[in-house]
C-alpha cells in the first residue's frame, strides 16, 4: 500500500476537522470575510504541497497557522495598496497573542451558544438574517425598515450583548 | 468613534480608511484593545462559520419591540468603569502628612475591640471598648494605661481620661505629672504614681501602689492617697489590691505569646520551604556557625545553594519576635546579594518588611540588577505606595524610551504602617498581564499595562533585596536602599490566589 493516498487522506481528515479554527485565526489578521476564505484556501493548497514534511506526532493546528500566517503576509503583499489591512508589526502581535489566550477564545464560543438562546426574537432574527442567510445590507435595510446607519448600529449592539453576555458566564464559572 | 465601534466597524466592511488607520493605533498601544479586537472579531467568525448554531435554533418570528431596552445596562457599565478610574488613584496625598493622635495603643494580647485596633495604632480623642484580652495605651504625655477587657475607656487628650468601666492601671512618670483619670463619681489627679482603677456598675474603686494621688469626689473634700490607700465611692467598700489589675501580667503574656507564635511559624515554614512552586525562600536566620556572618540562605528543599544570598552592609537585627532575626537596611551600600536562574511565566514575590521611613524616590524590594527584557522590579514609591514593573524594551524602540510595564498599588506606607512590620506580595503571570498587589494579606492593586504582550519570559539573573544595582567602576549610582528591616522573603514560579496569600499573612504576622 502506497503512502501518498493515506496522507492526502489524512490531510483531508486534518483540513475538516481544524477548517473552524483555521478560519478563525486567519479571520483574526484579515477580519474580511471572502480574503479570510481566499487565504484559508491557499493555506489549504499549501499544506497539502508541504504535507510530506508534516510530523504527525506534533499537533496540527500550529503547524497549519505557520502556513495560514504565510498564506496571510502574501496577500498582504499582493494588496500593499490596500489603505484596509494591518500592518506586519500589528499582525505580528495579534498572531503571537492569539496563540497565547486560545483557549480562552475557545472557551468563550462554548459559552456563546448558550448566550444566542437568551436573545430576544428581535436579536434572533438580526443574527439570522446576517449570518445565517447571509443577507445583504440593502437586503436587511429592506426587511427591517431601518437605515444603514441603524442596521450597523443594531448588530454592533447585538455583538457587543453577546460578548457581554459570554464575558458574564465566564466571571460566574470563575474563569474571567 | 470609540475602539468598540472601531472593531465592529471593521468586522462589517464599513470602516474608512481613516477609522482604519486609528484602530490600528489603538491595537498597536494597548494589549487590553488587541484582546477585545480577538475576542469580538474570534465571536463574529463563529458566527460567519457555524451557521447551523443559528438556523437550526433561532428561527422565531420578527417581534416588532424597541431594541434599545437594554442600553441602560450598557450605560451602567460605562458608568462602573468611569467610577472605577475616579475610585482608583494612583497618586493621592499629596499634602503634608497630619495626625490628631494624642496617644498610641503600643501593645496588645488576645485583645478584641469594638472598632478595629492594632497594636501600634495612634488613638485620637475617642472611646475604646475592649471587650476581651489586655491593651497597653501610652498617652503622648508620657502616662501609660493597662486596661483588660471588657472596658470602656474615653480617651480625652494626652492629659485626661475617663474609665467608663473596668480595670485600668495607670502608669505616670514625674513628666507626665498632673493626669487626669476620670471616673464614675471621682477624678483623679495624679501627682508622678501609679495606681488602679476597679469601675463596676457605676461605681469606682481606687488603690494607690506607689506615689500620691488628689482624689477628687463628689461627697468629700479632695483626699490626698499615698501608697498603699484605696477609696472607694460606694457606701460600704471592702478593697483589697487583689481587686486591682497585676501590671506584670501583660508583659509576661505578651513574651508567652511572642514564643508561640514564633514556634508556629517556625513549625510552619519547615513545611512551606518544600513548596516545588518555590523559586528561592529566605528566613533570614542569623547562622552562629557563619564565620563570615553573611549568608543568606536559600531555604527552599531539596536545596538550591547556588540560590543562596550574600548580605552586604546590612547589619543583623531583630525580627517580627525576639527570637526571630532580620536584616536592617539603612545605608546606601545595604544589599542582599542574589543570583536567580531560571526563566519562568509567572511569579509571585511575598516578603515580612518593617520600613522605618519612605525617604526615596524608589525604594527597593526586590531588583534585578540594570534593567533588561522580562526583568522584574519591586519597589515602594514616594507616595507610599507598592510598584512593580517588568521590562520589555521592543526592538525598535530608543534605548532611553520608557517602555516598562508598571504597576501601583494604592499608597500603603503611611504614619500609621510605618515602623511595624507589615507583610507585602505581589504576583505577576505573563498571559493574562495581571498584577495584583496585596498588603497584609488584602489586595491593595489589581492591574493590567497597556503595554503587556502575553507569552514574554520573566527572568531574575543576577539581582537583590533592599537595593539596587551593581555600581559600575566611575559612574554615580542613584540611591534606592530601603530604609527597614526584612526578616522573609519568598520567590514563587507561579501565581498564588488571594486565599494563599492571606494564608501566608495569617501563618506570618507578628500577634
Amino acid at each position: 500500500m502506497s503512502d501518498s493516498p493515506t496522507s492526502t487522506e489524512t490531510l483531508v481528515l486534518l483540513l475538516t476537522q481544524h477548517q473552524e479554527p483555521l478560519f478563525r485565526y486567519i479571520f483574526s489578521l484579515v477580519p474580511r470575510e471572502a480574503d479570510a476564505r481566499d487565504i484559508l484556501q491557499e493555506t489549504s493548497l499549501a499544506l497539502y504541497r508541504k504535507f510530506a514534511e508534516y510530523d504527525t506526532t506534533r499537533p496540527f493546528l500550529p503547524w497549519a497557522y505557520r502556513f495560514a500566517y504565510l498564506q496571510v503576509q502574501k496577500h498582504r503583499e499582493k494588496s500593499a495598496r490596500s489603505p484596509l489591512l494591518f500592518s506586519e508589526d500589528v499582525m505580528d502581535l495579534l498572531a503571537s497573542e492569539r496563540s497565547h489566550i486560545e483557549p480562552r477564545l475557545d472557551e468563550r464560543l462554548r459559552l456563546l451558544d448558550a448566550c444566542l438562546q437568551k436573545l430576544t426574537a428581535q436579536d434572533q432574527e438580526l443574527v439570522t438574517s446576517r449570518y445565517a442567510m447571509r443577507q445583504s445590507a440593502e437586503e436587511m435595510m429592506a426587511r427591517f425598515s431601518l437605515s444603514r446607519r441603524t442596521l450597523f448600529r443594531n448588530l454592533e449592539l447585538l455583538r457587543q450583548r453577546l460578548h457581554e453576555c459570554v464575558t458574564h458566564q465566564l466571571q460566574a464559572e470563575g474563569f474571567a | 468613534m470609540n475602539l468598540d465601534s472601531l472593531i465592529h466597524a471593521e468586522i462589517d466592511g464599513e470602516i474608512t480608511p481613516e477609522q482604519h488607520a486609528r484602530l490600528e493605533d489603538l491595537l498597536r498601544a494597548d494589549w487590553q484593545a488587541r484582546k477585545r479586537y480577538l475576542e469580538l472579531v474570534d465571536q463574529h467568525a463563529r458566527l460567519l462559520q457555524q451557521p447551523t448554531v443559528n438556523t437550526g435554533r433561532l428561527q422565531s418570528a420578527a417581534l416588532k419591540r424597541p431594541t434599545r431596552r437594554w442600553l441602560p445596562a450598557l450605560t451602567a457599565a460605562a458608568a462602573v468603569i468611569v467610577c472605577a478610574f475616579i475610585l482608583w488613584p494612583q497618586h493621592a496625598t499629596e499634602t503634608e502628612a497630619t495626625s490628631n493622635g494624642v496617644a498610641m495603643l503600643s501593645q496588645t494580647m488576645d485583645a478584641k475591640f469594638t472598632n478595629t485596633l492594632r497594636s501600634g495604632d495612634t488613638l485620637k480623642p475617642g472611646t475604646i471598648q475592649l471587650t476581651q484580652g489586655l491593651a497597653q495605651i501610652e498617652f503622648f504625655s508620657g502616662a501609660t494605661a493597662l486596661i483588660e477587657g471588657g472596658a470602656e475607656i474615653e480617651i480625652l487628650s494626652a492629659w485626661e481620661a475617663r474609665c467608663l468601666s473596668g480595670r485600668v492601671r495607670v502608669h505616670v512618670p514625674p513628666a507626665a505629672k498632673g493626669f487626669l483619670m476620670h471616673a464614675p463619681g471621682m477624678k483623679l489627679e495624679d501627682l508622678g504614681t501609679e495606681f488602679a482603677l476597679n469601675v463596676k456598675d457605676n461605681t469606682s474603686a481606687v488603690h494607690v501602689f506607689e506615689g500620691e494621688v488628689i482624689a477628687h469626689t463628689d461627697t468629700q473634700t479632695p483626699a490626698s492617697l499615698k501608697q498603699g490607700m484605696s477609696l472607694s465611692s460606694a457606701k460600704v467598700s471592702t478593697v483589697t489590691p487583689q481587686d486591682f489589675l497585676p501590671i506584670s501580667e501583660l508583659h509576661g503574656l505578651v513574651k508567652q505569646r511572642d514564643t508561640h507564635r514564633f514556634a508556629d511559624w517556625q513549625q510552619w515554614s519547615l513545611t512551606a520551604c518544600k513548596d516545588p512552586r518555590l523559586i528561592a525562600y529566605y528566613t533570614f536566620k542569623h547562622l552562629e556557625d557563619d564565620r563570615w556572618d553573611r549568608l543568606v540562605k536559600n531555604v527552599t528543599e531539596p536545596r538550591h545553594a547556588q540560590r543562596d544570598g550574600g548580605a552586604v552592609g546590612a547589619a543583623w537585627t531583630q525580627g517580627r519576635w525576639p527570637e526571630k532575626t532580620a536584616l536592617e537596611f539603612k545605608r546606601p551600600g545595604d544589599r542582599v546579594r542574589l543570583n536567580l536562574d531560571g526563566t519562568y511565566q509567572a511569579l509571585t514575590l511575598a516578603c515580612w518588611v518593617k520600613v522605618d521611613s519612605v525617604d526615596k524616590k524608589y525604594n527597593s524590594l526586590l531588583l534585578t540588577d540594570g534593567y533588561d527584557n522580562g526583568e522584574p522590579h519591586w519597589q515602594i514609591y514616594e507616595d507610599g505606595s507598592l510598584m512593580f514593573s517588568v521590562m520589555y524594551r521592543p526592538a525598535e524602540v530608543a534605548k532611553n524610551a520608557k517602555y516598562n510595564q508598571m504597576y501601583f498599588s494604592k499608597p500603603v506606607f503611611t504614619a500609621d504602617s510605618l515602623g511595624r512590620w507589615h507583610h507585602l506580595a505581589v504576583t505577576y503571570d505573563n498571559t493574562s498581564g495581571t498584577v495584583i498587589q496585596y498588603f497584609d494579606g488584602q489586595p491593595v492593586g489589581h492591574e493590567i499595562s497597556p503595554l503587556h504582550q502575553p507569552g514574554r519570559d520573566i527572568v531574575f539573573g543576577p539581582c537583590e533585596i533592599g537595593n539596587w544595582g551593581l555600581p559600575t567602576q566611575g559612574h554615580q549610582f542613584p540611591i534606592r536602599n530601603l530604609n527597614g528591616a526584612i526578616d522573609e522573603f519568598a520567590i514563587f514560579s507561579t501565581v498564588l490566589n488571594a486565599a494563599e496569600i492571606s494564608t501566608l499573612y495569617n501563618h506570618g504576622k507578628p500577634d
